[in-house]
């Protein structure tokens, strides 16, 4: 119940948004008589409609919780992770990234961080040497 | 006799040693990613997306593997369904419900190999019926203006919420959000910019690879780090192995479910997913003799040749309206649009290579996938004992890397990021992910037909109600979005009036 009444309201919301950047549009010159800011609307008003349908007749159903510290972890090395990949490179960050991942799936520390390392070490050799797509390379040149 | 030759022409392509190897690197990832727990076609086929796009193959190249990823990953499906009892996706559910009674009760290799004739059967059939259906098809879809083609998208989006599982406020909010999402960037028509929040990186439009890979990739592994999946592994066991007198008891199931996997398969919506149930329901009325769900050859063999009919006949609107009647087949499409290639009714005369090419390379990929599955099945087995921890931060760096390699841009990780995030909450909140992927792919194509039909009445709607095919195809998608509310509401009077009677 909750959960849909915040849905249909976010719904709402970005439909409102959408609507009302819609109409800001400046046109500079009329290509064709809709013009850009047409179909932006109309998508915008299906969206609106649903989402006031979800808000005032909400389905029954729960919000499954699980591991949320697990499910905040991955997010935040996801998150973390394009920024170390220029600086210190694809095995080092891929093995950070592969590492934490490993621990919120329940694996041991020793178990997670050879296993990172040596799927990161893998995916360098197929990606970068065997289909020749090149990976960045941070000071350790791998 | 044109489907033979233009057949023939395909085959020249589909033999050549580039695409043959793509074909059977296709397939035979396909079932081992297909195999893994959790991940169904449409992972498989988003995440490998990226890296065939960084190789710059040729578009029917691409497509051929991508494809055999595509029905090799509906091979791989019944593994992890059969021996595990987790279905891989919702298509599979099935599978399970005869499959992993059989493996229990020691006949593990007869239910796979059974599950894989199946397949086959339903693979190679839905194959033969594409080849003389598309064509005809294509043809009638020639003379459509835009209107029509604006009705038949809307027609596709009110069959996918009438079809699919999910509650329609959420499906037609999820096709909003996609068709949303579409229009970031600069718009084609006027160069204006559209939702950019002045953003230089958002100016070329949200990446169709970061947008599968995060819906599919990075919130497949978010909801299963919540809730990891639990099941043991039963062995192959040493029952007896699969009789031939048994495969001829399966063999009027597996061509009934060919064609309801088919039929369902072409109509745009949750095709492959329903056609296995439909399929199994329809057996049990038929032949049930009370042992269906508890181990039946027929109840396991008719779910899986239905699914696989269903991912080939998904390939029929595809191909021929440039519709996609499936969420992998919207993937696929979406792979044609990034070689700038529009699939229609046009495709099968001005690139017949590409429509040719992939028809025969799935004849060829199926028989393939026969010969892999039936001594193989057991190594793709073994890839059920890949630990959890290993197998996932694997698929997310995967991800990652393969954003990465076809972008070359940190942006662009963040932007899967995101998406992945966003989509993990959309889908507990039971906001169906397929039908946004679905409307994101189409969402340049309706506008742009929309314009189009609008600018030549001078903008004056009128225009898209003009012609005896859209007012059809309008009064179409209408009935089926009202057809399900009138039925309950006439079932509701029966039962009211037995009961005053």
């Amino acid at each position: 119940m909750i959960v849909d009444r915040i849905l249909g309201i976010v719904f709402l919301a970005v439909a409102i948004g959408a609507a009302w950047h819609a109409q800001t549009l400046d046109v500079p010159f009329a290509a064709d008589p809709v013009g850009p800011r047409v179909f932006p609307t109309l998508v915008a008003l299906l969206l609106g409609a649903c989402g006031a349908a979800i808000l005032f007749r909400p389905q029954k159903g729960n919000w499954e919780i699980g591991h949320v510290g697990r499910v905040v972890l991955v997010t935040v090395a996801s998150v973390v992770y394009p920024y170390l990949l220029g600086p210190i490179g694809f095995v080092p960050a891929t093995s950070c990234l592969c590492f934490l991942l490993a621990l919120a799936f329940g694996a041991r520390p020793l178990a997670s961080a050879v296993s990172a390392v040596v799927t990161s070490f893998v995916f360098l050799l197929v990606i970068d040497y065997l289909l020749d797509l090149p990976l960045p390379r941070g000071p350790l040149g791998i | 006799m044109d489907s033979f030759s233009s057949l023939l022409l395909g085959f020249q392509v589909a033999f050549s040693p580039l695409n043959l190897g793509l074909g059977f690197a296709g397939v035979a990832l396909g079932t081992a990613v297909g195999a893994l727990p959790g991940i169904g076609p449409i992972n498989a086929v988003a995440l490998l997306l990226p890296l065939c796009f960084a190789l710059q193959l040729p578009p029917e190249s691409a497509l051929i593997l991508l494809a055999g990823i595509y029905y090799g990953s509906g091979y791989g499906g019944r593994i992890s369904s059969i021996l595990l009892n987790i279905p891989g996706d919702p298509g599979l559910v099935m599978t399970t419900i005869d499959g992993y009674p059989l493996a229990k009760a020691g006949r593990g290799a007869a239910a796979l190999a059974i599950s894989g004739i199946g397949s086959f059967v339903g693979g190679t059939l839905a194959v033969v019926l594409l080849t003389f259906l598309a064509v005809p098809l294509a043809r009638v879809a020639v003379s459509f203006g835009p209107s029509e083609y604006v009705a038949l998208m809307v027609l596709a989006f009110a069959l996918l919420t009438t079809m699919g599982s999910g509650n329609a406020a959420k499906t037609w909010a999820a096709i909003a959000l996609g068709l949303l999402l579409a229009m970031i960037g600069i718009d084609g028509g006027s160069g204006v910019e559209r939702f950019t929040f002045g953003s230089l990186e958002l100016l070329g439009g949200i990446d169709f690879t970061a947008l599968t890979i995060g819906l599919f990739a990075v919130a497949e592994v978010l909801i299963l780090v919540e809730r990891p999946l639990v099941g043991a592994v039963s062995r192959l066991g040493s029952g007896p192995g699969l009789r031939i007198k048994e495969v001829a008891a399966c063999l009027p199931t597996m061509l009934r479910s060919t064609g309801v996997g088919f039929v369902l398969g072409v109509l745009p919506g949750a095709g492959a997913s329903i056609s296995s149930a439909v399929a199994y329901t329809l057996e049990k009325r038929l032949v049930d003799r009370g042992t269906f769900g508890k181990g039946d050859m027929r109840g396991l063999s008719a779910p899986e040749t239905a699914d696989n009919a269903a991912q080939t006949g998904s390939m029929v609107p595809m191909l021929a309206l440039g519709i996609p009647g499936s969420g992998t087949t919207a993937v696929l499409l979406g792979a044609l649009l990034m070689y700038s290639i529009t699939p229609g009714p046009l495709l099968f005369t001005q690139r017949p290579e590409i429509a040719w090419g992939l028809i025969a390379s799935m004849y060829i990929g199926n028989v393939m996938l026969l010969v892999l599955n039936l001594p193989l099945v057991g190594l793709f087995a073994r890839l059920l004992l890949v630990p959890a921890w290993i197998l996932y931060p694997g698929i997310l760096a995967l991800s990652f890397a393969g954003v990465y390699a076809v972008s070359n841009s940190h942006f662009e990780l963040l932007v899967t990021t995101v998406i992945g995030v966003g989509a993990y909450l959309l889908r507990k909140a039971n906001v169906p992910l397929i039908p946004l992927m679905l409307a994101f792919v189409l969402s340049r194509l309706l506008e742009d037909n929309f314009r189009r039909a609008l600018s030549l009445s001078d903008g004056n709607p009128v225009i898209l109600f003009n012609s005896v095919t859209s007012v059809l195809l309008w009064v179409l998608a209408v009935a089926s979005i009202l057809g399900p509310h009138v039925l309950a509401v006439l079932r509701k009077r029966r039962v009211a009036a037995t009961l005053d009677g």
